[in-house]
């Protein structure tokens, strides 16, 4: 069956109830077109992971397409925090499981590994790791080194039912190339059930074939491929394009207000049909020429 | 030569780094204090951002981690795997330099939110890093505002420990390393060797004790005498002013 979709179809596979691991970090690479369309087909009740928090996350959040998080906290950077995770934690419509950034990358580590869990120096002493016992008692435990007899954390697998990442560029088997930082996409995408990639472009095979070191992602872990220009917009593709601040500033003037957040995603979600609908309303090719990243700065 | 108490942050935070360390750096001044230690006394230094960035050169201020004009120039650009973990994990970083937005006594940071954890609360950013990097730095180094309300008796929230309770305590949770200094606006502080309390190191020039510990939520431990914190050099002050945030982004 042929990966390459459009991104309704991509999205349409993602059951209600769901474990979904983004891939955005903060401002940067996160999964944005595909969190709109996830508001717009109205999947629910999700369960979001994150090493740590990002805006595509932020965004599900605010329309409440989500019940659990599992995350290493997070924010906007300068441009702010997460206004609709926060104002959902603070009134218990959704559920918050905090850890810190390596203690989730060392979940899905242990995932992709296959492992039955991982030992772990983080969290022990603080407040994350009181709140975790008394949340989900199950995810976190101690065991005793067989080698050493010093007792250890140990943290249980996080394995997300569709790993969704925005790349730079994949083939058709969507073999998918990520420039710049990874954050946690490499274990995320491994320890998931499987990937829908999300690609500025989609090249022939044989150009992968050429720079294979530059995979990340294998295609044989690949559901869906969907080639989307400016898929991350507001925030940044490394190589590609720049952040554009004042679409980030917007939202965050409108997050964690119930109101201000209905029209946000009034005006960009459900007020445009698709993507490219989108694209025009943000300002369309001209706007987009301007935030297209220096080939040698990256941004 | 006229400086403001930020610059003066900064300059502090750079003296605590030495040459050929490996320092582990969030968004903000201690970015700030990262580079201008590089480009004075530790050239040999390596800075690591936690999401996969190893000693990027950057010639735009970014607006934090996540912003590409801060990996500018990095000589590897990774994962939160390579960085948090195989370097700092395995143990391999020697100063953690972390903010906060609220830290106690003990030097436990708190990041993650204000007010009643079981109650009335506002959530804010949470550890990303922090809590790694305050658990498996060799020393770790905190640069926050001098203000009641940030350096409290205690915590609404341990995001990433200090000496937890004090004396053995981080030792007993299974963690070395520890919070070796906390740099404010008006003063730096140590922590006592044994009981692990916040005590006075030196005390920024313009400043008197009595305006330090009644501008505190809590009274550190006083030593018998207490320098003046070192002035900031005029070339530290132009490293800050024309190159390191000449958009005064982070030296406000």
């Amino acid at each position: 069956m042929p990966k390459v979709t459009g991104l309704g179809e991509a999205v349409a596979s993602i059951a209600d109830g769901a474990h979904i691991g983004l891939s955005g970090f903060s401002i940067a690479r996160c999964a944005m077109a595909f969190a709109r369309e996830i508001i717009r087909q109205g999947i629910r009740n999700l369960t979001v992971s994150q090493c740590v928090g990002a805006m595509d996350a932020d965004m599900l959040v605010g329309a409440g397409a989500v019940d659990r998080l599992i995350y290493g906290g997070g924010s906007l950077d300068r441009f702010g925090l997460l206004a609709n995770v926060n104002a959902a934690i603070e009134t218990g419509t959704l559920v918050a499981e905090e850890y810190s950034s390596l203690s989730v990358a060392f979940r899905y580590l242990a995932g992709s590994l296959g492992l039955p869990f991982i030992p772990i120096r983080s969290l022990s002493g603080s407040d994350l790791l009181a709140r975790l016992r008394e949340k989900s008692g199950s995810d976190v435990a101690t065991v005793e080194d067989p080698f050493t007899k010093v007792r250890w954390l140990v943290l249980k697998p996080l394995v997300p039912d569709v790993a969704v990442v925005q790349v730079q560029a994949c083939d058709a088997e969507g073999n998918s190339w990520i420039m710049g930082p990874k954050w946690d996409n490499g274990e995320l995408v491994k320890a998931s059930g499987r990937a829908i990639v999300i690609a500025e472009r989609v090249i022939p095979a044989d150009e992968i074939r050429r720079e294979p070191e530059r995979s990340v992602i294998p295609g044989l872990l690949v559901s869906h491929v969907v080639e989307l220009p400016f898929g991350a917009h507001p925030t940044s593709v490394y190589r590609e394009y720049d952040y554009d601040s004042r679409r980030i500033e917007e939202y965050v003037e409108a997050g964690g207000s119930r109101d201000a957040f209905r029209a946000y995603l009034d005006a960009y979600v459900f007020g445009v049909k698709n993507h490219r609908e989108y694209l025009e309303k943000i300002g369309g090719r001209d706007k987009l020429e301007s935030l297209r990243a220096d080939p040698v700065l990256g941004y | 030569m006229e400086y403001t108490p930020s610059e003066l942050m900064a300059v502090s935070g750079a003296r605590e780094l030495g040459d050929g360390q490996v320092v582990a750096v969030g968004v903000g001044l201690p970015m700030v204090a990262s580079l201008l230690a590089k480009r004075t006394h530790a050239p040999d230094m390596a800075i690591v951002f936690e999401i996969g960035v190893i000693d990027s050169e950057p010639v735009h201020t970014g607006v934090g981690l996540a912003d590409p004009r801060v990996w500018y120039r990095a000589t590897v650009l990774s994962s939160f795997v390579d960085i948090l973990g195989t370097l700092l994990h395995r143990g391999r970083v020697d100063v953690g330099f972390l903010g906060g937005l609220e830290v106690d006594r003990y030097g436990n940071l708190n990041t993650t939110l204000i007010g009643d954890p079981k109650g009335e609360f506002r959530h804010m950013v949470g550890s990303g890093g922090a809590n790694d990097i305050a658990s498996c730095a060799k020393k770790t180094v905190y640069i926050m505002r001098h203000e009641p309300r940030k350096l409290r008796e205690s915590v609404s929230f341990i995001t990433s420990p200090g000496y937890v309770g004090g004396g053995k305590a981080r030792e007993e949770a299974g963690l070395a390393g520890g919070p070796s200094c906390v740099i404010t606006d008006k003063a730096i502080f140590g922590f006592h060797p044994e009981s692990k309390r916040m005590s006075i190191r030196s005390i920024h020039p313009g400043n008197t004790l009595e305006d330090v510990i009644e501008t505190m939520g809590f009274k550190p431990e006083i030593p018998d005498t207490v320098p003046f914190t070192e002035a900031p050099s005029p070339e530290q002050l132009r490293l800050i002013r024309e190159e390191i945030d000449p958009g005064r982004i982070y030296v406000g």
